[in-house]
């Protein structure tokens, strides 16, 4: 016998309680009680039987004992005894329901995901009521729904409630996490339940240090799919204009298949491409896609497979970015080369005379003269007049030897030059705060300011004399314009993937310090950066599809991870493990309420104490008076007792 | 200062009140009593010498004219006819809830008040197992605030004997009068043949029993310890309904009893329960007895 409400202990201990306190107030109620009258003989003519010698003893010991049966009863149905099943406490079970993507695979008339539900609510009814159970959801991540839980409705609404997620399964570690929990939190274990399909990836296919306790209820894996596994996107380093576009797209069937991948942007067809693959292999597919505006790429599969989430990928693209660069100068045609070449760069060329402090441009240059207002946008002066200079000219000479660069320095960065003699150049007497990036022995030639707006103050001009033909001119101005508008010159790389654990390949020399990774609403995600022989990896983790940004400096991946990561085999159970939903109790084996029939044993005891010794025994004895000679006389041996 | 026993709005009611006998009693009535004998009401004692200043219409002619000497007849002058109240003072009259011994003074003194305002001879005489000292007023109602003042002193202690009583009554009042018994009448021995006494010794009776509902219907059950207020004798018994019912039976038998000694006397008996307003027991069962009118 089973209690469920109180243990035996209890019971025993509430009945004793109870049972004395009935018993003082029984000797109470049954006491003689202490009355005084105006005279004594007409209660000896009332025939009533005195007694003289009981005194605080139990005058009705039936009516006691009856009593105290009574509750005795009521007490043992509240603790709610239970016939049949004498283990003492129930068993602790976790059943770690599989919520990856591939649970979203169309099966039959509905999903996998709604025969696991099934599967785990049939389990459930398998075993007996008080056993507790924890649901775990398993996807990337172990994430348990229900602590240990006894309540059937909860644990159901939780089953139902759960969802296929967007990732990969990783059983080994669902796995882990419900071992971990059955021993922290149970307090008798049971079984450790997987319920889905046990699609994982390759590595995990011959999983085998699994739990003793593993039972496995598998949904049906081999379902036929082909998905797209990832999209790259960059621009091509040798044409700006166009997007280099890679594919990569898996059957992860096991029958071969040929499929037709189409490429759209901006709803106008981008390419197409038919592909053939065999059982688990993956294809690559690479196109070419001219385009400076802006939109939105997509990549669809055109295919009917079992699990259509994985056939379709949008990737937003951002326009072509370029710098727009006003050059005040009466000398144009020395400085178009130089500004003109980088196709980023729009120059527009106008002489000083029409200078305008603010006209619309990402950068100045002012070649050899002096605004009459200062700049409102970064600006480049070219050997600016000492007089309004805002950097102080210290000389101006003929034959200047350029001696040093500073590479270390942002606009410095990869530019040298061999005895190179400068014509005419001045030197300046660079401000506290002022980045020297080219000297000679008479001063900096090239100074930059990090004010706001910044300033590049050139001591020579770049399109005359020596430096016209110096491989170093078109760099220096070229880190100018990097370092002024860095966004035009930012190298963008686009990925859709999957979501879950990402790598990204980094430089080498790329510090932590310097790499930002941004979710969507710009929050930073923890990322790790790890050293190997290729290089440094930098890996994060995103558990739910959106769009994750990488930023290293002037370069910038954008991770569309929209693409379900798909396990790519059937996990293969060991044989070992126990499998399938195990027969419920049935008959003489399921537990058996007994509270009702105590509770009423109780009550009709209780009854039966008021009907035979109760209030209504005047009414009784009086109706016996009149009935029967046999009640009488059983009225009178109650009345004696 | 101790509470009034009757309130003034009462006593002004009272005074409407005559205490009413149904006997021939030798005697002048008071008041607004009337008597059916004629005459004065005096009785010839003696005779004696004449002396001057004598009432003349004392003489006796008679023996003037047969001796020639003036003899005076002297008369006895009959006293009023008393009406004397029994106050049961024993130490039953204490039980119930409602203490029948402050019941047995209201009543007492209404009756009291009702016989001075009409100008009776009131002798309160309490009792026990014994006579006590007895308070006799007349004369009018400013007679009553001693009389009050007598019942309102008055503690119940003893028990009931009425044989004793009956006996020291009889030769304590020779006069035949009124005699009202304020009782409970709930002697352990029997009370019939004392009232009998009185009865035959001449006195009309006005047996005025008063009991608490306890007294008649105890409402205990169970087992019970009883105690007699007067002996100190203990019982422990069972009691239950139908025990209730034979001792409200016996109850009543009792009762019955004191009527019948009552109404075989040419008296009256009057039963109050003390759940009855001592009002309205006057102005109803007391008045439709015809103790009082």
């Amino acid at each position: 016998m089973n209690f469920l409400n109180l243990g035996l202990g209890e019971l025993l201990g509430l009945v004793g309680a109870i049972s004395a306190g009935v018993v003082a107030l029984y000797l109470l109620d049954r006491s003689k009680r202490h009355q005084l009258v105006a005279t004594l003989r007409f209660w000896s003519a009332a025939d009533v039987r005195t007694e003289l010698k009981h005194r605080r003893r139990i005058q009705q010991p039936w009516s006691l004992l009856l009593q105290l049966i009574s509750l005795a009863l009521l007490l043992t149905a509240i603790a709610g005894p239970q016939l049949g099943i004498f283990d003492a406490a129930g068993r602790d079970h976790v059943i770690v329901l599989d919520t990856s993507a591939w649970m979203g695979s169309r099966a039959g008339q509905g999903i996998l995901m709604d025969q696991a539900k099934a599967n785990a609510r049939a389990y459930l009814r398998s075993i007996p009521r008080r056993d507790r159970v924890m649901l775990v959801r398993a996807d990337a991540l172990a994430t348990p729904a229900t602590a240990f839980e006894s309540s059937r409705s909860v644990l159901e609404s939780a089953i139902q409630q759960s969802q296929p997620g967007a990732s990969e399964l990783n059983l080994a570690q669902a796995l882990e996490f419900a071992d971990r929990a059955q021993k922290l939190q149970s307090q008798r274990a049971g079984e450790i339940v997987f319920v889905g399909a046990a699609r994982v990836s390759e590595e995990e296919a011959a999983l085998s240090a699994v739990p003793a306790n593993l039972r496995v209820v598998t949904t049906s894996s081999t379902l036929e799919n082909v998905g797209l596994r990832k999209i790259s996107m960059r621009r091509s380093p040798s044409t700006p204009d166009n997007w280099d576009i890679f594919v990569v797209v898996r059957n992860y069937g096991v029958r071969p298949q040929s499929v037709d991948l189409g490429l759209q942007f901006s709803k106008s067809p981008a390419g197409s491409r038919r592909l053939t693959l065999g059982p688990g292999a993956e294809e690559q597919a690479t196109f070419s896609y001219a385009a400076k505006s802006g939109g939105f790429l997509e990549a669809r599969l055109n295919v009917r497979d079992a699990f259509p989430q994985d056939d379709r990928a949008v990737v937003e693209l951002p326009p072509q970015a370029s710098s727009h660069v006003v050059i005040y100068s009466t000398e144009p045609q020395l400085l178009r080369p130089l500004f003109g070449a980088n196709p980023q760069v729009e120059a527009v060329f106008d002489s000083p005379d029409k200078f305008d402090p603010a006209v619309k441009a990402d950068v100045m240059v002012l070649d050899r003269f002096t605004p009459p207002s200062a700049p409102r946008v970064p600006s480049i002066w070219i050997q600016p007049p000492s007089s309004g200079s805002p950097v102080s000219v210290r000389a101006t000479k003929a034959g200047m030897r350029l001696d040093q660069w500073h590479p270390e320095t942002i606009i410095g960065a990869g530019i040298r030059t061999r005895d190179v003699t400068l014509e005419t150049a001045e030197s300046f007497s660079p401000a506290a705060g002022d980045i020297t990036v080219a000297e000679t022995s008479d001063g900096p030639v090239v100074v930059a300011r990090e004010s706001n707006p910044k300033q590049v103050f050139i001591g020579f001009h770049p399109g005359r004399g020596s430096m016209k033909y110096q491989l170093a001119t078109p760099l220096l101005i070229a880190n100018i314009l990097r370092w002024m508008t860095p966004g035009a010159f930012r190298q963008w790389e686009f990925q859709a993937g999957t979501v879950g654990m990402v790598n990204v390949p980094v430089d080498k020399d790329a510090k932590a310090d310097d790499i930002h990774v941004l979710d969507s609403q710009d929050r930073s995600l923890p990322f790790t950066l790890d050293n190997d022989n290729s290089g440094n990896n930098l890996r994060f983790f995103s558990g739910s599809p959106g769009t994750v940004r990488v930023r290293m400096g002037d370069r910038e991946m954008v991770y569309s991870l929209t693409l379900p990561d798909v396990g790519e085999v059937p996990w293969r159970v060991p044989a070992s493990v126990h499998k399938g939903v195990p027969r419920p109790l049935l008959g003489d084996a399921a537990p058996r309420d007994l509270w009702p029939w105590l509770a009423l044993l109780g009550g009709f005891g209780l009854l039966a104490d008021w009907l035979l010794y109760g209030r209504s025994r005047a009414f009784r004895l009086r109706a016996a008076r009149t009935m029967s000679p046999h009640f009488k006389k059983m009225a009178q041996w109650r009345k004696a007792s | 200062m101790p509470e009034p026993l009757l309130d003034r709005h009462f006593l002004e009611r009272l005074e409407r009140l005559t205490i009413q006998w149904q006997n021939s009693l030798p005697g002048l009535v008071g008041g607004h009593n009337t008597s059916r004998f004629a005459g004065s009401g005096q009785e010839f004692l003696d005779h004696r010498q004449f002396h001057h200043g004598d009432d003349l219409r004392a003489v006796n002619w008679r023996a003037f004219l047969r001796l020639e000497k003036l003899f005076l007849k002297m008369f006895q002058l009959e006293p009023r006819i008393p009406v004397r109240l029994l106050i049961d003072i024993s130490k039953s009259m204490e039980t119930g809830e409602i203490d029948k011994f402050h019941y047995a003074q209201r009543l007492a003194a209404a009756l009291c008040y009702v016989g001075l305002v009409r100008l009776d001879s009131i002798c309160l005489q309490p009792f026990s197992n014994k006579l006590h000292d007895a308070f006799t007023a007349s004369g009018g109602r400013h007679r009553f605030t001693p009389a009050m003042n007598f019942l309102s002193a008055l503690e119940p202690s003893g028990q009931t004997n009425f044989l004793e009583c009956s006996r020291q009554f009889c030769s304590k009042y020779p006069q035949r009068g009124l005699t009202l018994v304020i009782s409970d009448f709930l002697d352990d021995r029997d009370c019939e043949k004392p009232l009998q006494y009185l009865a035959d010794f001449g006195h009309e009776l006005i047996l005025l029993q008063i009991w608490a509902d306890e007294d008649r219907q105890p409402p205990w059950e169970g087992e019970l310890e009883i105690e007699d207020a007067e002996t100190g004798q203990k019982v422990e018994l069972s009691f239950d309904g139908d025990a209730r019912a034979q001792y409200t039976a016996a109850f009543d038998a009792h009762a019955d009893l004191i009527r019948k000694v009552a109404e075989r006397n040419n008296g009256r008996y009057l039963g109050v329960p003390t759940s009855i307003p001592i009002e309205q027991a006057i102005f109803g069962p007391l008045v439709k007895s015809g103790a009082v009118a």
